[in-house]
């Protein structure tokens, strides 16, 4: 469907020290009983979930692309082609150059704030310190929290009169920095941002959290009797060793990013005038808030090519770490 | 040595004041929903209650919506989650006992879709819904997050059925035990803590989940209680505590599930990471 780079070592990978498997070839000659009767099993297993994944996953992700192509508006049963003239028109939309500009803004703080401090607290909660484990549990408790609720809380934060963010700062006397936070299209993204990153955080730290349990002490200290500090320790040990754990927490950021659309949707709905608009937000404004669904369905196409490129790398970055561990 | 003490001392209390920042926002919502609205407006959202006033949490059970609300997610949630993990064991059985020509390709097509933003299908799924019909029912979500839910499921019992000694599946079929037979009698009673982290996980997710009831429904009859939260929000809009009530009220079902099984909420998180 799209250019895997490997697929062989992905599930190699995702069988990590499994037994080998045992094929049970029903070939084409000598077919015996068990055989046949083994494939029967088969096709009644796979039967039902098959069907569902083809007509709820992969046949509507055909139809955006056929959709990409249509002026339908989603309501009327007849729709005109009209070639790649969405196309045309989102490149020349700038609100598209908008939306993309905030969605890449988005994945560069999701990269830098979750993935080093995720690291950050993983290695300092991973020293087993007192009350280490009620520590992390206040760090991933906003991971089972949903994001309309998490958008609810942090409207309350940057809330113009009562909120905590301006009583603060009026509280320590920098009451030029307040302001309306949420409706001033000069912070309404960083502060959307914000509010996703408080739950990432404590995702990309359980992640890295696992890698650690993982990294043998004997290797950590062979560096320390070799006379390596702290920082050295982590930087040519426990780091390279993490890298597993950081593909996945680099890919989920990236992922997570370019679906970011609930949280923005309750907290600005994209406003003030486009300001906190990301790539998903704007598919599903322009589809089912102007009923620009041919339009949307474009949208969508060039959100899934992206996707698609995330994940080619990602699994790049897997059959990259096979050689390393092979 | 002392150095590293002083170190360590200045570390816990950095540790300390930043853990206490980073609860600050679940805090104040907690205790906002306890207050009354006088209250609010005299000490600010943030300010510690006089005494507990359950008011808030009675207003917001009273009104019937939220009752409904409450009771589709339900209606969405448990039926999802028991119908995604029993179809994913399905095929998870077929990848790892009964391996074919082309089954890891196969396997890849469904995993990758893990990653997909769900942007992508919404338009065609929206048709599609309005076209049989079930536009505005909870069989959208239910369907959709069965759908959904198959990466994830197949991946996790794949895995886990893989690590099953070929021993036990031997012996079973020398007992004269069909696949059938050998995926209910063997593999399921062995697989329940793999299947206990999938049920705390698509249970999370789906409850916690807006795009789907905010695209497939109109009515609040049909909604669930997380694009339920939002539209009260504007029948409310200056009560504070009411909202704070229903916020608390629409996260105790995961709460409950990450205070009694964070075990496996947790080596979930860590074995399904590809899915946020």
């Amino acid at each position: 469907m799209f250019p895997l780079p490997s697929l062989s070592s992905f599930t190699r990978w995702c069988r990590r020290g499994n037994p080998p498997r045992r094929y049970q070839t029903s070939g084409t000659k000598g077919v015996s009983p068990v055989a046949r009767s083994q494939w029967l099993w088969r096709i009644g297993f796979l039967a039902l979930p098959l069907i569902l994944y083809m007509v709820i996953v992969i046949a509507p992700l055909a139809y955006s692309f056929f959709f990409s192509l249509t002026d339908w508006n989603g309501f009327n049963p007849e729709y005109n082609f009209v070639g790649l003239g969405n196309f045309e028109r989102i490149f020349s939309d700038p609100l598209f150059g908008n939306a993309i500009k905030n969605t890449v803004i988005w994945i560069a703080v999701a990269l830098t704030v979750p993935v080093l401090g995720g690291l950050g607290l993983a290695l300092i909660l991973h020293e087993g310190m007192r009350g280490a484990n009620l520590y992390k549990s206040l760090f991933y408790l906003p991971i089972c929290l949903s994001l309309a609720v998490i958008g609810q809380i942090w409207i309350w934060i940057y809330q113009p009169r009562w909120g905590l963010l301006n009583l603060t700062l009026n509280g320590i006397g920098l009451e030029d920095l307040s302001r309306a936070w949420l409706a001033d299209p000069g912070t309404a993204l960083s502060s959307v941002i914000l509010a996703w990153v408080w739950q990432q955080l404590g995702l990309g730290m359980v992640i890295f959290l696992a890698g650690l349990t993982a990294v043998p002490t004997e290797l950590t200290d062979a560096a320390q009797i070799d006379g390596a500090n702290y920082w050295q320790t982590l930087r040519h040990v426990v780091v390279p060793l993490l890298q597993p754990s950081t593909v996945v927490v680099v890919a989920l950021a990236v992922i997570n990013s370019l679906k970011s659309f609930d949280i923005v949707y309750i907290m600005t709905g994209g406003g003030p005038f486009h300001s906190s608009d990301t790539l998903a937000m704007f598919m599903y404004h322009e589809s089912f808030k102007k009923y620009y669904m041919g339009y949307g369905s474009a949208i969508s196409v060039v959100l899934f090519m992206i996707a698609v490129t995330v994940i080619a790398f990602y699994f790049r970055q897997i059959r990259a770490l096979e050689h390393l561990y092979d | 040595m002392t150095r590293r003490r002083v170190l360590q001392a200045v570390l816990y209390l950095l540790l300390t004041v930043l853990v206490i920042l980073y609860s600050m926002p679940s805090i104040g919502v907690l205790i906002t929903s306890f207050k009354s609205d006088a209250e609010i407006s005299r000490g600010g959202l943030w300010s510690v209650p006089a005494q507990l006033n359950f008011a808030n949490y009675q207003e917001a059970w009273v009104n019937g919506n939220v009752r409904t609300y409450a009771l589709n997610s339900f209606l969405v949630t448990i039926p999802a989650t028991v119908l995604s993990i029993a179809l994913g064991v399905l095929l998870g059985y077929v990848f790892s006992q009964l391996p074919f020509r082309g089954s890891e390709a196969l396997f890849i097509l469904i995993v990758a879709g893990m990653f997909f933003p769900p942007q992508i299908v919404l338009v065609p799924l929206f048709r599609l819904f309005n076209t049989v019909g079930l536009y505005n029912t909870l069989w959208p979500m239910i369907i959709v997050h069965v759908a959904f839910g198959l990466p994830i499921c197949t991946l996790i019992t794949r895995n886990f059925f893989a690590t099953v000694p070929s021993a036990l599946r031997e012996a079973a079929i020398i007992d004269g035990a069909n696949e059938g037979q050998i995926l209910v009698r063997v593999m399921l009673p062995i697989s329940l803590p793999a299947l206990a982290v999938l049920a705390t996980l698509q249970f999370t997710w789906i409850w916690n989940d807006f795009l789907w009831p905010l695209i497939f429904t109109q009515s609040d009859s049909s909604r669930t209680i997380m694009v339920g939260l939002i539209s009260l929000k504007g029948q409310y809009s200056v009560a504070w505590g009411v909202q704070g009530a229903m916020s608390v009220i629409a996260s105790i079902p995961t709460l409950f599930i990450f205070i009694f099984f964070q075990r496996y909420f947790i080596s979930g998180l860590t074995l399904g990471a590809v899915k946020g």
